[in-house]
């Protein structure tokens, strides 16, 4: 009785804190969805409303980022992005870090260091030989320009996040099992690595799902043509050709954008914490 | 026998595995070690990529100007003060959301998810939203001036360098919280319940079976995290290209949104940004090598 009175307190204030600090994360996102209903004049105008009045909420900005802007073909060309980049890199990272998790060949380990110390290198810091490379290739102001590097950015930690997964968490036993069978690495690969490896490669996905929707300065330097833009490119363009000021336009932009990366996040929000986390407590 | 058998499958496997090994190591070669390569070769030469134009061989003198150039300079500092100040805070404010997460019954998996929703939202939609939240007639001058009366006049907060860097280490502090707390709340939960009892026995207080206890053993997660952090941080691009775009006048540029700006904004300075590319890069190593060598060998 008497510990129970003394723990309850603390329970207490653990609770005053974790709220008061949820309100300090949520705030900001809060204002940017209230200041995208109210009219886009009223954004500028000061004092500025956290809580405005209720009359004044308007779907004006929603309406006319529908007739003004080409919103949802700048989605569809990050979504398209988004997976391609999540495909290519869940079958290149998972067959290299197989690879480097089962078997010895010559170089292993120059090649794994090779990949792994890309992981040191911002994507952007390779962007004159790597802008060379795409216009040589003709890859400018194509979508496979962005994913094609995006990919090979996010292949290492992906690659060194599976590799980890394999070697902890997938018995070579079963391996063995396919190859007392006849089997070949390929069917090991299919049928053992592949299923037992899902929720890692889930994990990797989604941190690559949401890459494209956030990556800029490869984006605006690859699709400078309007109509292939994807998100990130798009919404920072139109800040600018609106003098910088239009923000209930933006901010109604953001906001949509927002949609399909928070019902992803809610759909998957498991993966996220294991895939996470897998990597991580290793070290 | 099994020895043999052992033996046997890795011969029988050995051309297969380079059908899976090959296509994806050509491809990581291709589009990063090739360019990582180009651009160390770059960093040598006054490079020029238009028509019949000749990149002449000029040694270091890339290198010398880049370490001579105030901006660049200026943008490494501002880079190294993000990283130390942003790096630190959010890990603390992380651990202590962790723990604070840890130590609730209920409710814990919707702080949990609510506290990460900053770390899935694109850069570009936060900077955007902390821009005009700290503009001068935004909603921060609002209450600094108008609510709490602390400032007469509302602040320039993105006009000037220290202010526009604080925003954005502000930013990134905000929206690195949730994913260090995830990453230490896992860590937390996989170190052993025994542990603790045995050092409630022992009589240890909380504050010490925090440090007796709960640091050591998440200690891989914390070097994790560093690391990861450090590597971040030497990465900002678009926090500083949308809140600033490096104004006024480069004070606030950061060592990739110089790199950009050198690369397009100013021709023929291709081997400059090489070689500021080449620094930073074996700036981010050196801190990687010297924080694994510090710290992971102490828990070995």
């Amino acid at each position: 009785m008497r510990r129970r009175r003394r723990i309850k307190p603390f329970m207490a204030v653990r609770y005053a804190l974790l709220i008061l600090g949820l309100v300090v994360t949520v705030i900001p996102m809060f204002y940017m969805v209230i200041s995208s209903l109210k009219s886009n004049k009223s954004t500028f105008s000061y004092p500025p409303q956290l809580f405005p009045n209720p009359h004044e909420i308007t779907l004006e900005n929603y309406v006319y980022i529908f007739r003004h802007v080409s919103f949802l073909k700048y989605l569809g060309n990050t979504l398209f992005t988004a997976l391609m980049t999540v495909l290519l890199s869940a079958v290149i990272s998972s067959v290299l870090a197989y690879s480097f998790a089962r078997f010895k060949f010559p170089g292993k380990s120059l090649f794994y260091g090779m990949i792994i110390s890309v992981m040191l290198i911002p994507g952007l810091a390779m962007i004159i030989p790597q802008f060379e490379m795409a216009v040589r290739f003709g890859m400018v102001n194509h979508l496979w320009g962005v994913i094609l590097f995006y990919s090979a950015w996010v292949t290492p930690f992906s690659t060194f996040l599976l590799k980890g997964y394999i070697e902890d968490n997938i018995p070579r036993e079963l391996d063995e099992a396919i190859y007392m069978d006849g089997g070949s690495i390929y069917s090991v690969y299919l049928f053992v690595i592949m299923p037992m490896a899902s929720p890692a490669i889930a994990a990797i996905s989604i941190l690559n799902y949401l890459f494209p929707f956030e990556e800029l300065g490869w984006s605006q330097t690859i699709l400078k043509s309007d109509e292939i833009r994807t998100l990130p490119v798009a919404i920072t363009m139109f800040f600018q050709a609106h003098n910088r000021t239009d923000w209930g336009y933006v901010f109604a932009m953001t906001s949509l954008s927002m949609v399909p990366v928070v019902l992803f996040y809610l759909a998957l929000q498991k993966y996220f914490i294991s895939g996470l986390s897998s990597g991580s407590i290793k070290g | 026998m099994s020895n043999m058998a052992g033996k046997r499958s890795v011969w029988r496997t050995d051309w297969r595995l380079y059908t899976l090994l090959l296509p994806g190591l050509i491809f990581v070669a291709i589009f990063t070690f090739y360019p990582i390569g180009k651009m160390l070769a770059m960093s040598f030469f006054d490079w020029r990529i238009g028509y019949r134009q000749t990149s002449e061989f000029v040694g270091l003198e890339n290198y010398s100007q880049v370490l001579a150039d105030p901006i660049a300079l200026r943008a490494l500092v501002n880079t190294l003060m993000y990283a130390v100040v942003t790096v630190p805070l959010q890990m603390a404010l992380g651990l202590i959301v962790a723990l604070l997460i840890n130590g609730i019954t209920k409710f814990s998996v919707t702080f949990r998810l609510a506290y990460y929703f900053p770390v899935i939202t694109s850069w570009v939609v936060v900077a955007l939203l902390f821009r005009y939240i700290f503009s001068n007639q935004g909603l921060l001058n609002y209450f600094l001036a108008d609510v709490l009366h602390v400032v007469g006049e509302p602040v320039g907060w993105l006009s000037s360098r220290v202010p526009a860097l604080v925003v954005a280490m502000f930013l990134g502090i905000w929206k690195g919280i949730g994913w260090n707390m995830v990453i230490f709340l896992a860590a937390l939960q996989a170190v052993p319940k025994e542990y603790y009892e045995a050092s409630s026995i022992d009589g240890l207080n909380g504050r010490q079976q925090f440090f007796r206890i709960t640091l050591p053993s998440i200690r891989g997660t914390l070097l994790f995290a560093l690391v990861m952090l450090c590597i971040g941080a030497f990465n900002t691009y678009t926090p500083i290209a949308v809140l600033t775009g490096g104004n006024p006048a480069h004070q606030t540029e950061m060592v990739l949104t110089w790199m950009y700006f050198q690369t397009f904004n100013v021709t023929g300075k291709m081997g400059y940004s090489a070689a500021l590319s080449i620094i930073i890069t074996l700036i981010i190593t050196s801190i990687t090598v010297i924080l694994f060598r510090t710290l992971a060998r102490k828990g070995e």
